[in-house]
């Protein structure tokens, strides 16, 4: 195990291979989702975020230029 | 959530502060980020059995990728003071991007020490709340303390998000996929979100931080706003006052306990012989209390004084810490996870806001650069010692009391903070009065 592996995600350290390890096992066997329905959920999820919020942007420069 | 003077909307309803909308854009490209750099570690394994090289030639890695964000991060705070924000984090996101897609045709070790050790990792330094925050504190003032909050949060919850996206797009197709998808994302949808939504300061969209009045139609104008009186217009000015040491002593020591706890989780647990799956939980109760934690220290800090808080949070740390040497194994364990996932992330938003609270925003950047690489470098120092005590002692409980005590110190420190006289949010003084007494210090020194 690496000494700049660290595992609590404070700032920007890579996560412990070990530690991540247990938690993929504990999340597959809550889940049992396979990986690639995985992919789809949560690559959903990253994309949509970002463009929920450019739409609110536009959106709102639209409503500003009705004003 | 705060709201924009004077912006109704066509229908009456008020508008929601634009400053928001640019916590979100960072708060994408911060998961980006951080996904990137934490995702290293899920790939070690992979790299090991392919191409035949030991855990150490990739621990090298990161440790070289610890110390060039650690160095950076000064140096992209000081840019962002002289250029705004947003240039620098977009650049620094291009190369992140760039060097995150050529990590897919890596085969070697020195590939990747080329491009995540230094490339990526520097590059990451330019996506931290060194120049985030820079941007934050230019739109938020009132609630300063829980826009950093959100940032920092979102930056926690993103990288427990992304860093299994990154595994599953490994097992579903491979490594090289995996950091190709990361780069683009950084690419495609990051620059672009960043260019169309962000901007370094308020002024550029003729608005007024805190979503006041716009300026358009006035003469007012952000630069003579009021200052704190120990407001800075030379960066190295701030460390001739005592606050800087104060916020940076427990910002170091912030680095020295979690770093240490970082790398000696897994090592902890399995010399107190806790199973793997609690240990599992229990991490995942600290990552969603930790995400908690610093909303609920956001929303306090723009009601209280923040170093009560920051001190606050080094003594729970503190107090965290003690359990892991009192109480037996997996009672230690829950206990650290709901005593420390309080404390873990909340000290990066009380130390950006009181170093702009007391310093002014101008030299944010540099300022907690600075501090930030202190608390790399203290990380790091922790580490190794750690390691060396447990060698030596053959248990924690040396090395957890010396974490207690320092945090004991952190809060004593930051308690000592004389934020009722020094910051701006309860001592106001016109700008002129501060730059004239500076250049009456020169002419005399």
């Amino acid at each position: 195990m690496s000494a700049a592996n660290g595992p609590l995600l404070h700032h920007s350290e890579p996560i412990d291979p070990t530690l991540w390890e247990w938690l993929s096992t504990k999340i597959d066997h809550v889940l049992g989702i396979s990986p690639g329905v995985m992919v789809f959920i949560l690559g959903s999820g990253i994309v949509l975020f970002p463009v929920i919020v450019m739409v609110m942007v536009w959106r709102r420069q639209r409503t500003a230029g009705d004003d | 959530m705060s709201t924009e003077h004077g912006g109704t909307g066509n229908r009456g309803r008020k508008r929601v502060f634009y400053g928001w909308y640019i916590i979100a854009a960072l708060f994408f490209v911060t998961l980006i980020s951080l996904g990137a750099r934490q995702g290293f570690g899920i790939f070690i394994s992979t790299w090991e059995e392919d191409w035949g090289v030991t855990t150490a030639a990739i621990s090298f890695v990161g440790f070289v990728g610890t110390l060039a964000t650690g160095f950076s991060q000064p140096i992209f705070g000081w840019l962002a003071d002289r250029y705004g924000g947003r240039p620098i984090v977009i650049v620094s996101l291009a190369v992140m991007a760039l060097g995150t897609i050529a990590v897919a045709a890596v085969s070697s070790v020195i590939g990747l020490v080329v491009l995540y050790g230094l490339v990526i990792s520097f590059a990451s330094g330019g996506i931290s709340p060194a120049t985030t925050g820079v941007i934050v504190v230019r739109w938020f003032k009132k609630r300063r303390g829980m826009a950093m909050s959100v940032l920092v949060a979102g930056g926690s919850v993103g990288g427990l998000i992304f860093v299994p996206f990154l595994d599953y797009v490994e097992l579903e197709f491979n490594w090289r996929i995996a950091w190709i998808v990361t780069g683009s994302l950084a690419l495609v949808i990051g620059i672009p979100l960043i260019l169309l939504i962000v901007r370094s300061k308020p002024e550029d969209m003729g608005l007024k931080i805190d979503g006041g009045k716009s300026i358009v139609d006035q003469d007012s104008d952000a630069s003579q706003d009021p200052v704190g009186p120990k407001y800075v217009e030379r960066w190295t000015s701030a460390f001739r006052s005592r606050p800087i040491w104060q916020l940076s002593f427990g910002y170091f020591v912030c680095g020295i306990t979690t770093s240490s706890i970082a790398f000696h989780y897994v090592r902890w647990a399995q010399s107190e012989d806790i199973s793997r799956d609690t240990a599992a939980l229990a991490f995942a109760l600290l990552s969603g209390i930790n995400a908690c934690g610093v909303i609920v220290v956001g929303l306090l800090s723009d009601r209280l004084q923040r170093k009560n808080l920051l001190g606050a949070v080094y003594l729970v740390r503190g107090v965290a810490f003690l359990t892991l040497i009192f109480l037996p194994g997996s009672m230690a364990l829950w206990s650290f996870a709901l005593i420390g996932g309080m404390s873990w992330l909340a000290t990066v938003p009380l130390t950006a806001s009181l170093t702009a609270d007391v310093y002014g925003v101008r030299n944010l950047g540099t300022l907690f650069g600075l501090a930030n690489m202190s608390h790399a470098f203290g990380g790091a120092a922790a580490l190794w010692a750690f390691g060396l005590a447990f060698t030596h002692f053959g248990s924690y409980d040396v090395p957890f009391a010396v974490g207690a005590v320092t945090l004991l110190a952190a809060g004593i420190v930051s308690l000592s903070i004389k934020e009722k006289k020094d910051s701006v949010r309860y001592v106001q003084v016109p700008r002129e009065v501060i730059l004239s007494s500076d250049e009456t210090t020169v002419a005399t020194t």
